[in-house]
């Protein structure tokens, strides 16, 4: 391996090393929220969701490269979410205004 | 790349145009299968999220003798494997064989220390009497039967994402077996690529599991 080797596999593997971070920092948040905070604000769950949806869209975007695909994948991608929406929203609909 | 690179390509099929268009099919339908597993789990999770509507109570006791560091550890385990799966990847388009597949086994190795843990986890589960389908054992939560609810249906998500790993350490070892042989990035590389997202699937399944069972309940 040349230096030029290393160079390269560095800057390769910036996207995800980068991502890793992130990803661990939320979920330390995450832990942390968890442990230290919990029945002391009945809302939390709302901060905890939103960081699990970070998640979910940095593994999305970056771990599985949606932003490097051609539209037609991306579009795929995202209506398969739709469905998610759909889904959720609907039924929860019923239960939340019962 | 000089040294250990060798030659990186996508064996053409005779019904595609070229290797671009050859792999867009491969993901493509790769994500066509993910997005009918994304529906398979969300109704799961749908479950879980009504169960903690209609009754927060039960849950949050449920959610008590949840074992919530070992569920963190697993996350942490997972998002691990996604790091190394992303190098193999990464690895795989350079043509650096070996690293590539020491990212493999590494990314193997810690879907197997995931599963481990799950399978401690459901041993104290089993040993605490956190088993309400067991008919045979009490149940410690007996009192309550909304629990029960919860209880269950966190077994069904665990023990589905639990056989996906299963079936993903198992593929992604043949997969190694298969990478090993000199020829194997020249012809299908994109393999690899592939095979990744469905790895990455499974992270993100469970970055979700982690706050719906474990966390948000809390």
């Amino acid at each position: 391996m040349t230096h030029e080797d290393w160079r390269t596999i560095r800057h390769r593997l910036r996207s995800p090393v980068l991502c890793f971070v992130a990803l661990l920092l939320l979920l330390g948040v995450n832990v942390l929220l968890g442990v230290y905070a919990p029945f002391r604000w009945r809302n939390i769950w709302m901060i905890e969701a939103g960081i699990a949806v970070a998640m979910v869209l940095i593994v999305l975007v970056f771990s599985m490269e949606l932003v490097r695909e051609p539209p037609v994948i991306r579009l795929f991608a995202g209506v398969g979410f739709y469905w998610l929406v759909i889904l959720f929203s609907l039924t929860l609909l019923d239960y939340l205004t019962r | 790349m000089s040294g250990a690179a060798v030659p990186v390509g996508i064996e053409v099929a005779e019904h595609f145009q070229d290797a671009n268009q050859q792999r867009h099919a491969a993901v493509f339908g790769m994500w066509l299968w993910l997005a009918t597993e994304l529906l398979l789990f969300s109704g799961l999770f749908l479950v879980a999220i009504v169960v903690r509507v209609m009754y927060p109570d039960a849950v949050t006791a449920v959610a008590l003798h949840l074992k919530f560091w070992i569920g963190a550890t697993n996350t942490a385990v997972l998002i691990c494997s996604s790091l190394t799966m992303s190098a193999a990847i990464e690895l795989s388009r350079l043509g650096w064989r070996r690293g590539m597949l020491a990212c493999m086994l590494a990314t193997a190795s810690l879907g197997t220390l995931f599963l481990a843990l799950k399978g401690y986890e459901y041993w104290r589960d089993y040993v605490e009497h956190m088993t309400p389908f067991f008919g045979f054992r009490p149940y410690v939560l007996s009192g309550d039967r909304a629990t029960q609810l919860l209880v269950d249906d966190y077994f069904i998500i665990t023990g589905l994402h639990g056989l996906h790993l299963t079936t993903g350490v198992s593929v992604l070892l043949g997969l190694a077996w298969i990478a090993r042989r000199p020829s194997f990035l020249r012809h299908h590389q994109h393999r690899v690529e592939v095979f990744g997202l469905y790895w990455h699937f499974i992270d993100l399944i469970w970055i979700s599991v982690f706050p719906i069972l474990y966390l948000l309940n809390r």
